[in-house]
């Protein structure tokens, strides 16, 4: 338990300065940075408030194409690591104390392993005379070479394996808030397996995959590690084209506006997923 | 209750976990199996097996600097972002006061902000108020990104701890620094040893930040990584690869071994 203060102590206020400090300079002040540099003109009319930037992201029918592109393959993903998470998650608050281990384990080591890494595994598994094309061949399905590289159904199969642990952790501990006498209870009343699922644990594990799916899409919107390595320049995505006009073109307007973009289409999803977790009882 | 689990319900479980537990380390297992090969190039299967990249790292004066450099930008890390995140971590958790929800929010924050709106912010801000990218400012970005880490961790640790020892403290007379370094802060070292483990897995680990702060003459290993992936990967880089993945087992078992795996995640 928290204690109470007496009046006017200033004891949180000295513990909580510096990293509140920090942060301010550190860490709001460059997001206003990143706001103001998306209004600013840049060329002969240098200094003055625009909207040039945005104008160009949204008349740009190339952009729409982007951004079409991003969402489009963010739900795939979301909606493929919720059929393959829901499961393993239950799966996982059911198992004995060792399997549950072992399961955490197999979720969080890829999880702490850079991107980077793991993308870079992806490129070898999907890339021409790779893995999964020697394995096919291996197993008389085909008998040439086939690669997923430079391909969306690439982009979707190393993002899931990527974002996977954020929806299967989120949901487990939904999971673990059920009381266990709920799923007895149903089945005491003669609900079986399928029944019990799907009346007693997946409405109240609502909350875990509404957040966790948000998470998936949050992060997957704005990740340009994996698609630009799996996708390469045919598919680029808006992230990957904001990191080409911050350290290629050096178009810093413009790709200020597109992250401006980017973010509002996060805080939109952020948003119900913070009134979702406080409600929750906050991680 | 696994009585009532149909027999097909199970068999159908196991085959599931059994597929997705591939699925999630086969990326893993084939950067590991690639390091071992003797081919100069990344061919499936391997021609043979040697050590002969792990030599050939060794050797490297472009992955040894990134990995000197890796190396430090984790452990300062580590040592800002704990002594940011600590103190404001016990006031967020051992006091009531207003505005702790919203200070709260606050300081996690930048876990929900995707780190690449983040570090594009962070990038024009070195360039226009200094002399660019650098060093110090992958410390600072990194520490803004673990922060929240170690935020959770510590007062996750302190919320299973006893508060009545600071107060005990108090009314023995204990000045403000006896009542930190001698009450306080050695009930909060498994929070801050989980937190610190965290932050510096996270700092050796990322590329987003990295790679918008990308510094002249300053390299790290996930940039390094990156930019040999985009030209031309050879199993070199499955080399030193390996190397991260086996750090990250370490971390991960002495982690579990700390406070539990089930318990932090």
């Amino acid at each position: 338990m928290t204690q109470s203060l007496r009046p006017g102590s200033r004891e949180p206020a000295f513990l909580l300065a510096p990293g509140l400090f920090f942060l301010l300079i550190a860490f709001f002040f460059p997001t206003l940075q990143l706001l103001a540099q998306s209004v600013i003109a840049v060329g002969s009319e240098a200094g003055r408030l625009t909207l040039e930037h945005y104008a160009k992201a949204f008349s740009d029918d190339f952009y729409a194409g982007i951004a079409f592109r991003t969402f489009k393959l963010s739900i795939i993903i979301t909606a493929i690591c919720l059929l393959i998470g829901f499961p393993l998650a239950v799966a996982m608050s059911r198992a004995g104390r060792g399997v549950r281990t072992l399961l955490i384990l197999i979720i969080v080591l890829p999880l702490m392993t850079s991107v980077v890494i793991r993308t870079f595994g992806w490129l070898v598994i999907l890339g021409p005379g790779g893995v999964l094309s020697w394995t096919l061949n291996a197993l008389g399905l085909i008998d040439n070479s086939v690669s997923l590289m430079h391909t969306e159904t690439g982009i979707v199969i190393a993002m899931v394996q990527v974002l996977l642990p954020f929806l299967v952790l989120t949901t487990l501990g939904s999971l673990n808030q059920i009381p266990k006498s709920l799923e007895e209870a149903a089945r005491v009343m003669g609900a079986g397996f399928f029944r019990g699922i799907r009346h007693v644990t997946l409405p109240m594990s609502v909350p875990g995959l509404a957040s966790g799916s948000v998470l998936v899409f949050a992060l997957s919107i704005s990740s340009f590690i994996t698609p630009s390595l799996v996708g390469g320049v045919r598919l680029p995505v808006v992230a990957g084209s904001i990191y080409q006009q911050m350290t290629g073109s050096f178009d810093w307007g413009f790709g200020a506006a597109l992250s401006v973009l980017l973010l509002i289409a996060t805080l939109v999803l952020i948003v119900p997923y913070m009134v979702l977790t406080s409600r929750m009882g906050g991680r | 209750m696994t009585k009532a689990t149909p027999r097909a319900v199970v068999w159908a479980a196991i085959f599931f976990i059994a597929a997705v537990a591939i699925y999630m380390l086969v990326p893993l297992l084939i950067v590991v199996a690639s390091s071992l090969s003797t081919s100069e190039f990344l061919v499936f299967p391997p021609p043979g097996l040697s050590l002969r990249w792990y030599g050939e790292i060794l050797n490297s004066d472009a992955y040894l600097s990134a990995g000197w450099t890796s190396l430090k930008l984790a452990l300062i890390t580590v040592v800002v972002s704990l002594s940011l995140g600590t103190p404001a971590a016990i006031a967020l958790s051992r006091f009531r006061f207003r505005g702790r929800s919203v200070i709260s929010s606050l300081f996690l924050s930048p876990l929900l902000l995707p780190s690449l709106i983040f570090a594009i912010g962070l990038l024009m801000v070195f360039s226009r108020y200094g002399d660019g990218p650098s060093f110090a400012g992958l410390v600072i970005g990194h520490t803004v990104i673990t922060l929240p880490y170690v935020i959770r961790t510590v007062s996750a640790n302190l919320a299973d701890l006893d508060p009545h020892l600071d107060e005990a403290a108090r009314i023995m007379g204990a000045r403000w620094w006896q009542r930190y370094f001698l009450v306080i802060l050695p009930q909060c070292k498994t929070g801050m040893a989980a937190g610190g483990f965290f932050v510096f897995n996270i700092s050796f680990d990322d590329a987003v930040v990295a790679l918008f702060m990308r510094a002249p003459n300053v390299e790290t290993l996930p940039m390094r990584i990156y930019s040999t992936l985009e030209f031309s990967p050879n199993p070199s880089v499955a080399a030193v690869s390996t190397v991260m993945i086996a750090m990250t087992i370490v971390l991960v078992m002495l982690l579990n071994r700390i406070f539990g795996l089930s318990k932090i995640v």
